[in-house]
């Protein structure tokens, strides 16, 4: 470490600066006593300290200098007015920033959602959540439900008479926001206190969804101890299941002793049989409102539940409705007997009470007949419950149904197309026939019959000695009716059979083998001719044969034929005996996947009869050597002159356009000087 | 730094006006100090203290830590006022006869003159050190905040600023005592 002497400078000025610690300044003070040159030292620097402070400070800025500088900037920098500071004061604000950057996230994800094409998911309103809390709490309609055990123990407590012990605040007197049904409830003139009524709305507000904690409140009438304002209530209640069961009959057995018990009834059956003898069918149960829980329960063990819904319909301000309508128009029916009995008034008069009578009659016998239909309604609960015997979808029989592709090659087709028409009877049906003869005069024919399921091999057969059979294939296809899958007691039946039938010229079949050869001998003719009587003994046949004589002398002949494969390989050798046979090549084609009689397949032979001529080179020797080399080197000179001329054409007009533009360039120059 | 400033700062850099404004008013005698310390004028510090606060303002995005906010300032106002120093001394090569006469102000005394002079013939840091320490009475860790220097390094510089202005006086100095 340097010693204070060596870096007397920087402890002198950090002495006069405050910058030293209480131990240092000991220490050069220390020192300062001990060495005379850095006292001297000390000296001047404390002597130009001084200067410096004064020369300096008169420099310092004046006290206006602040308010310089900020009129200065104001100046260069004017301030945003409008809407552009607005925006940048806002965007100042962390939580602008937020929404902004939500907002153009938001817009993304929308864009993206245009572009995958994939829709938006509506918001689900809330009151589908109040109806799925309503069924998710309702579902299981066993005994054992807290949160509806809760409500029904305040009921009760409502019903016993001490709202009081609800420990509720005073309700405030929200009529605004109370459902239609709350108001048909305080419609209806009760002998409750409309106090405790609000008590009680406030009591099913708290379980969280009104309407369904009011339907609950609505229930112990029915289950529990009947509350006395609530017994009151038209509460229509539906219910729907759907069963598999095992027996028809018995679960409809079981189903009406279920209804006596609960002292319902079985209001209809019906039952519709299926093909595969099991039965389907709907029972119409009416029992108790305030049974129709038990009921519920009790059918659920008949069978495997598919599907159950339980709904409740409140006619309460309807019914009261119609109620006091029908209770008006008895009064007024009153009044116009009253008038028709003091009988005073013009006669036309009275025959208007009379039609007035009439028409309020009707009426009242219309709302008496709904208000009735509504009593029985509400008096039982309705269960519809629809049964199925297991294994509904079991087939009731199998149809087998087979159907053959048979390919012939005949060598008259229309002599095979009638044999086969004349094989049709009661069990062979021609559905289709039809021979086509094209402008080459080339026929085929296509047939299709139905056949006999018992008739079906024999007829096959026949058909298949017509001709020579190319091609045969059959497919089975088992059908279930009346259902699917599998099916221990269904019968199988088989089905007419239908056989597809083309019959084409053995011309027109493609040879399976293809086999090429040249035959060098020195009379061609009188060799072709010996070919040809080969051919005819192997039972071949000459498709067609061309004969050409070149005049160097040259004799060729060519000669196609067809013979059935089994006598392919003797051909063959015999062809040995005419000449040399040269270039044997041989080409099959194998079928794949087709079933081929292979022994009467035909094989074609082409065949080139040739002699040798007299061949002389004109072009041989020394000469025609030289001339070939000079015509060769005259063609190459020529081509290379060709290219030269294509470069320059492609190269001249740069060259032109660039000396044109120096030559502009310099007389500009030389303008300027 | 306590938070308040902190705060400042980050509005300032946000692009909140008053904020900066109020920032113009604490800081610019530092930034001043030390355009003069480079510059030796005080017209020209004044402008440069000027053109500095603008381009700060319209490049105050740039700064991402709100802490190093007046360190950034006082590099602007350096890198100007280095930039505008380069520019006079390039001038007043070429008219070099005309400016020896006119550097002699009349009403400057002689121990002024010398100390100008001295001061001139320091590095531009150590005379932008020693005017921050001056004029604004400064400690030695915020003037090395400001100038962007490490911890202990203003020590050596200071030193060294002392001995050479020392030895350049020294004539004036012991006539004075």
């Amino acid at each position: 470490m340097a010693t204070i002497h060596e870096e007397i400078d920087n402890w002198l000025a950090a002495d006069l600066y405050g910058e030293l610690s209480g131990e240092e300044q000991r220490e050069l003070h220390t020192h300062l006593v001990e060495c005379v040159a850095c006292r001297k030292t000390h000296q001047e620097v404390k002597t130009m300290n001084k200067i410096l402070q004064e020369t300096l400070a008169q420099q310092k800025p004046d006290p206006a200098f602040e308010q310089r500088m900020l009129g200065g900037f104001r100046n260069r920098v004017p301030e945003r007015s409008g809407l552009v500071k607005l925006l940048s004061d806002l965007m100042r604000l962390r939580a602008a920033q937020i929404t902004a950057v939500a907002a153009v996230l938001l817009g993304l994800v929308q864009l993206g959602r245009v572009f995958t094409r994939e829709t938006a998911i509506a918001p689900r309103t809330r009151g589908d959540y109040a109806n799925e809390q309503l069924f998710r709490q309702r579902s299981p309609s066993g005994a054992s439900e807290p949160g509806r055990l809760g409500v029904l123990a305040k009921s009760d407590e409502l019903a016993a008479g001490k709202p009081q012990d609800l420990a509720l605040p005073a309700p405030p007197p929200s009529s605004g926001t109370r459902s239609e049904l709350d108001k048909g409830f305080k419609a209806f003139p009760a002998t409750v206190a409309p106090a405790q009524t609000a008590q009680a709305e406030t009591a099913a507000k708290e379980t969280g969804t009104g309407v369904a904690a009011m339907n609950y409140a609505a229930k112990p009438s029915s289950v529990e101890t009947p509350a006395p304002e609530l017994a009151n209530r038209k509460l229509i209640r539906n219910a729907t299941a759907e069963l598999e069961i095992v027996s028809f009959d018995d679960a409809v057995q079981k189903i009406t002793a279920f209804a006596n018990e609960e002292h319902g009834y079985v209001a209809t059956t019906d039952s519709q049989k299926q093909a595969n003898g099991k039965l389907r069918g709907q029972i119409v149960v009416k029992v108790l409102p305030e049974n129709l829980d038990r009921f519920l329960q009790k059918i659920r063990g008949l069978g495997e539940l598919k599907n159950q819904t339980l709904g409740t319909e409140d006619v309460t301000k309807a019914y009261f409705d119609k109620d006091a309508r029908l209770k008006n128009a008895r009064v007024m029916e009153q009044r116009l007997i009253d008038m028709l009995k003091t009988k005073t008034g013009k006669v036309s008069d009275l025959l208007q009470v009379e039609k007035q009578l009439g028409r309020v009659r009707e009426d009242i016998e219309k709302m008496q007949g709904e208000l009735k239909y509504w009593d029985s309604q509400v008096q039982f609960a309705t269960v519809t419950i629809s049964l199925a015997e297991k294994d509904m979808e079991e087939p009731a029989a199998f149809l087998i149904k087979e159907r053959a592709q048979l390919s012939l090659y005949a060598p008259d087709v229309e002599k095979i197309y009638n044999d086969i028409k004349a094989l049709a009877s009661q069990k062979v049906q021609i559905t289709n026939a039809q021979l086509n003869r094209d402008y080459s005069g080339r026929v085929s024919a296509t047939m299709s019959m139905l056949i006999a399921p018992e008739e079906s091999d024999g007829v096959m057969g026949r058909t298949k000695g017509f001709g020579r059979v190319e091609n045969f294939q059959t497919q089975t296809e088992r059908i279930a009716q009346g259902g699917s899958g599998m099916s221990e007691n269904a019968k199988t039946k088989r089905d007419k059979v239908e056989l597809n039938i083309t019959i084409s010229r053995e011309e027109q079949e493609q040879a399976l083998q293809q086999t090429s050869l040249r035959i060098r001998t020195s009379s061609v003719d009188e060799k072709a001719k010996e070919l040809r009587a080969l051919a005819e003994k192997q039972g071949g046949r000459v498709r067609s044969s061309t004969f050409n004589r070149d005049p160097d002398g040259r004799e060729l002949a060519n000669v196609w034929l067809r013979v059935p494969m089994k006598n392919y390989v003797s051909l063959m050798q015999s062809l040995n005996s005419l000449g040399k046979v040269e270039n044997v090549s041989v080409q099959r084609q194998d079928r794949t996947g087709t079933q081929i009689d292979e022994a009467n397949a035909p094989a074609d032979i082409s065949i080139q009869v040739y002699t040798q001529g007299n061949i002389v080179s004109h072009e041989s020797g020394p000469l025609a050597t030289l001339r070939r080399t000079l015509a060769q080197s005259a063609g190459a000179i020529m081509w290379s002159l060709r290219m030269i001329g294509v470069a320059i054409a492609f190269l001249a007009p740069w060259v032109i356009a660039i000396a044109a533009i120096v030559w502009v360039a310099k007389r500009v120059m030389r303008a300027k000087r | 730094m306590d938070a308040s400033e902190r705060e400042q700062y980050r509005a300032a850099i946000h692009g909140d006006r008053e904020a900066f404004e109020m920032i113009i008013r604490t800081h610019s005698r530092t930034l001043f100090a030390i355009a003069y310390g480079i510059l030796q004028s005080r017209e020209e510090a004044e402008d440069v203290v000027q053109d500095s606060l603008v381009k700060a303002w319209k490049t105050r995005w740039r700064v991402r830590d709100p802490e190093k906010f007046p360190a950034w300032l006082a590099t602007i106002a350096r890198h100007r006022a280095h930039d505008l120093f380069r520019k006079r001394r390039a001038a007043s090569v070429s008219d070099e006869a005309t400016e020896a006469t006119d550097s002699e102000s009349p009403d400057t005394t002689a121990i002024d003159q010398q100390l100008h002079s001295a001061l001139a013939a320091l590095p531009e840091l150590h005379r932008a050190a020693l005017t921050l320490r001056y004029f604004e009475e400064m400690d030695y860790r915020t003037i090395e905040s400001m100038l962007g220097l490490t911890n202990g390094a203003l020590r050596g510089i200071l030193g060294r600023a002392l001995a050479s202005m020392r030895k350049q006086l020294r004539p004036a100095l012991a006539s004075m005592d």
